[in-house]
């Protein structure tokens, strides 16, 4: 046995008894610190006690991160320098420079548009697809079959389902045999074959297309059970009273849904602005496809982690007010129960 | 109560073994230090598949005439790792490649981590020079001194060359086209591809996931090295040379001659759609009413390995073939050929690792890579039974200045935008002043330090 595994052993030795007897030291020897505490004391100092392990582990592995990326993002990429300590063009920098490049320079700026199509098309056609697919299916009697069909894409991984599509998008020259599924059935129809993923008028669209698939089954899912628990007597009043199915729809479902469809909206606005394995596998942003979380992760291949940190804190400032919203209404829908 | 503190304690214990699980896994990465200097050595390798054999080939002699034991590691990432390990103090490899980003080198070299090749082959080394593609060990002609791209800084080299392949070369069917290959860019334009039986001139595939664009970044160093030589090519790799200088565009838009509707099979949208392994298939495959889709690809060495995979039934030599790039017209740039090394570097100077340093450059194990078919060895002296690489020596031999490959050795965020801007101009040609003016706007970000 040589000294790095003889090491190793040590290490892991001291780390099964070492560890464990910290925690319960903290457990047993502040729970006995406290008893002897006077009773006001005790009652005031129980909660923080027994919350501070927590509270200490999300500091350290997310507040902590967190506020050091905000840093990060106002210094050069060695972490060396405050950005307005260095030089730009003969000028000093200014502090925000690394927010001043993702705001100004070209491609960071087409990102940004395409994420803005992402939250609007993604979020739009993957939530609506699926509340009209979970209202229609509730009328059938195949339904579960039906769900089954749309849920499907759900648990492929987004690499997978990329893949999927890169065949179904695949371009060969015209009068060859197509072997890309979507350009042989527009072949059918005599149309010329379209090269999905490199034409600029097509690309976005196919993106965000392989999206949707991957996200509708879940808002359906989602939609699906919150429908189920509107009350049959509601609906059935709603007939008598002679209103079509229609307006049933319209006037009483669909706002007795707004709760879950507000969560699952915001659910997928977050999902459109954290975009990145369909984009990364398709087209790694080529031919204006780029996505803020592609724009973030080329940053850091390319060792800029200043400019990295800061597409981070502009994507985190565009994701806090969603979270806010998703949680204010958990908030409200435990107040209801 | 103390149910409570049970449940908790039995958390904690859990906890705990979570951790010791962790500390042992990381424990486990940082073991690749030099046992015994004398009688093992570890070496480490990014190569797979019919290379490592080849690499395991050589090794197996030198084991047995010297009771070294090698322990190979494959390490794909030995780049990183090792600048980690040099940062973090830990134990490297005996024997690895060394980085090729030349601002790392300098600084590996300053520190001292890696040892000059004349220290690891002593008396040796004379000869390793003198059996060894000039390209590979001296600097471009005319200039001397220091060339960080191939391993020379303060006068010392710090790259052992072991094997070696050409770019830039043009591959054809020998069913196909039968004539002797073209000298010039404008004759090899002039071309009738329908005279052979052939539907366009050229093939081209550029995707590659997410480093699409590379091999269109192939042709345009050849076209770049050979209109206007090393120095406006070295110039432009280090960033003085605008993307918006007349050198520069007019490579462009040599290149975009190749992709033209007119001279490209499937046209500019079947190459950004089609795979760089599979863009030599219509070589071989009618295409309407044409014995060929194509007659030409502009590949690397390692192509015959991608036509192989395609249709197993071609042979090197009797099926297909290759000719060198033609001239660009300046006749003083003709010597101008784009290759690529495998280099290794010593990290620990211990007796063993001089001694495998020595064999892996010796001409009998320079013969074994030749003889692999997978690669040309760094010794100009060996001979090939394989056709392919028989034709590849003769040009790397007739070649005076290899330049390396410009974007592998530009800063990464140059090298990405170099590699989408030949997709951008090859969807749009008419865009190409707008792309070179944005990658003058990269390029004067790219080489700060931010």
């Amino acid at each position: 046995m040589d000294q790095d595994t003889l090491n190793q052993i040590i290490t892991a030795a001291i780390a099964v008894v070492a560890v464990p007897a910290a925690l319960l030291g903290y457990i047993y020897g502040g729970e006995w610190v406290i008893e002897h505490l006077p009773d006001g004391v005790q009652k005031w100092i129980r909660p923080y006690f027994w919350a501070l392990p927590a509270v200490g582990f999300a500091t350290v592995f997310m507040v902590y991160p967190m506020l050091r990326t905000i840093v990060f993002s106002f210094r050069n990429s060695a972490d060396t320098e405050w950005m307005n300590g260095l030089s730009c063009n003969g000028q000093p920098c200014s502090i925000f420079q690394n927010y001043i490049y993702f705001f100004t320079f070209p491609d960071t700026l087409t990102s940004l548009r395409n994420s803005v199509l992402w939250l609007i098309f993604y979020t739009l056609f993957a939530v609506g697809l699926g509340l009209i697919i979970a209202i229609l299916v509730d009328r059938v009697h195949y339904e579960s079959l039906a769900k089954i069909a749309i849920f499907l894409p759900v648990p492929i991984s987004a690499v997978a389902a990329s893949i999927i599509w890169k065949f179904m998008f695949d371009y060969q020259p015209t009068g060859t045999t197509q072997t890309g599924t979507l350009n042989a059935v527009i072949g059918l129809v005599g149309h010329d074959p379209v090269a999905w993923l490199v034409n600029s008028t097509t690309n976005n669209a196919a993106l965000i297309f392989v999206g949707i698939w991957t996200a509708t089954g879940f808002c359906m899912v989602i939609i699906s059970a919150s429908l189920k628990s509107i009350s049959s007597e509601v609906l059935e009043a709603a007939r008598m009273d002679g209103a079509n199915e229609f307006q049933i729809v319209r006037l009483i479902v669909t706002p007795l849904l707004w709760p879950t469809i507000t969560v699952v909206g915001t659910t997928m606005i977050i999902n459109a602005l954290k975009t990145f394995d369909i984009v990364y596998v398709l087209t790694n942003g080529a031919y204006n496809t780029d996505v803020i979380a592609t724009q973030m992760f080329r940053q850091l291949a390319d060792a800029k982690y200043g400019r990295a940190a800061a597409v981070g804190v502009v994507l985190f400032v565009a994701i806090v007010p969603l979270m806010l919203v998703n949680i204010r209404r958990f908030q409200q829908q435990e107040e209801q129960r | 109560m103390a149910n409570l503190y049970g449940r908790l304690g039995l958390k904690a214990l859990a906890l705990g073994l979570g951790t010791v699980f962790l500390v042992a896994c990381q424990g486990s990465s940082s073991s690749s230090g030099s046992p015994q200097g004398s009688t093992e050595v570890t070496v480490w390798t990014a190569w797979g598949g019919n290379e490592l054999t080849a690499f395991q080939n050589v090794l197996k002699p030198f084991e047995q005439k010297t009771g070294i034991k090698v322990h190979v590691t494959t390490n794909r990432d030995s780049t990183t790792q090792i600048a980690n390990g040099i940062a973090a103090g830990t134990d490297l490899p005996d024997i690895a490649p060394a980085t090729t980003d030349p601002i790392q080198l300098k600084d590996w070299v300053s520190k001292g981590v890696i040892k000059p090749v004349e220290t690891a082959l002593g008396s040796g080394f004379d000869t390793y020079v003198s059996n060894t593609y000039p390209g590979l060990v001296k600097p471009p002609s005319g200039s001397t001194g220091d060339d960080p791209f191939i391993g020379i800084i303060g006068g010392k080299h710090y790259y052992l060359m072991i094997k070696y392949q050409i770019k830039g070369l043009f591959w054809y069917n020998k069913k196909v086209f039968t004539d002797p290959a073209p000298k010039t860019w404008t004759d090899l334009l002039a071309i009738d591809p329908t005279k052979y039986g052939a539907q366009k001139l050229f093939c081209a595939g550029v995707e590659s996931g997410a480093a699409s664009g590379w091999p269109a970044s192939d042709d345009l160093d050849n076209i770049i090295m050979r209109q206007s030589g090393p120095d406006v090519y070295t110039k432009w790799i280090n960033g003085q040379q605008k993307w918006t200088s007349t050198e520069i565009k007019q490579g462009y838009q040599a290149l975009l001659q190749m992709t033209s509707g007119n001279n490209v099979y499937g046209g500019p949208n079947y190459v950004l759609s089609t795979n760089f392994a599979k863009a030599g298939d219509p070589l071989f495959k009618p295409a309407g009413n044409f014995k060929a889709g194509c007659l030409f690809l502009e590949q690397a060495t390692f192509q015959p390995s991608f036509f192989t995979q395609s249709f197993p039934d071609l042979k090197a030599g009797t099926d297909f073939d290759f000719f060198g790039h033609p001239s660009m017209g300046n006749s003083a740039n003709d010597g101008n050929y784009n290759g690529f090394y495998d280099n290794y570097a010593m990290y620990n100077d211990t007796p063993a690792a001089r001694q495998l340093m020595a064999w892996m450059v010796d001409p009998q194990a320079q013969q074994i890579w030749a003889s692999s078919g997978v690669s040309l060895s760094s010794n100009k002296n060996t001979t090939y039974t394989d056709p392919v690489f028989k034709n590849a020596a003769t040009v790397a031999a007739s070649g005076t200045n290899m330049l390396i490959t410009a974007g592998d050795y530009m800063p990464t965020d140059m090298r990405n935008a170099y590699w989408k801007s030949l997709l951008d101009a090859t969807n749009n040609p008419s865009n190409l002043d707008s792309i070179l003016k944005h990658l003058d706007q990269v390029q004067s970000a790219a080489y700060q330090a931010s």
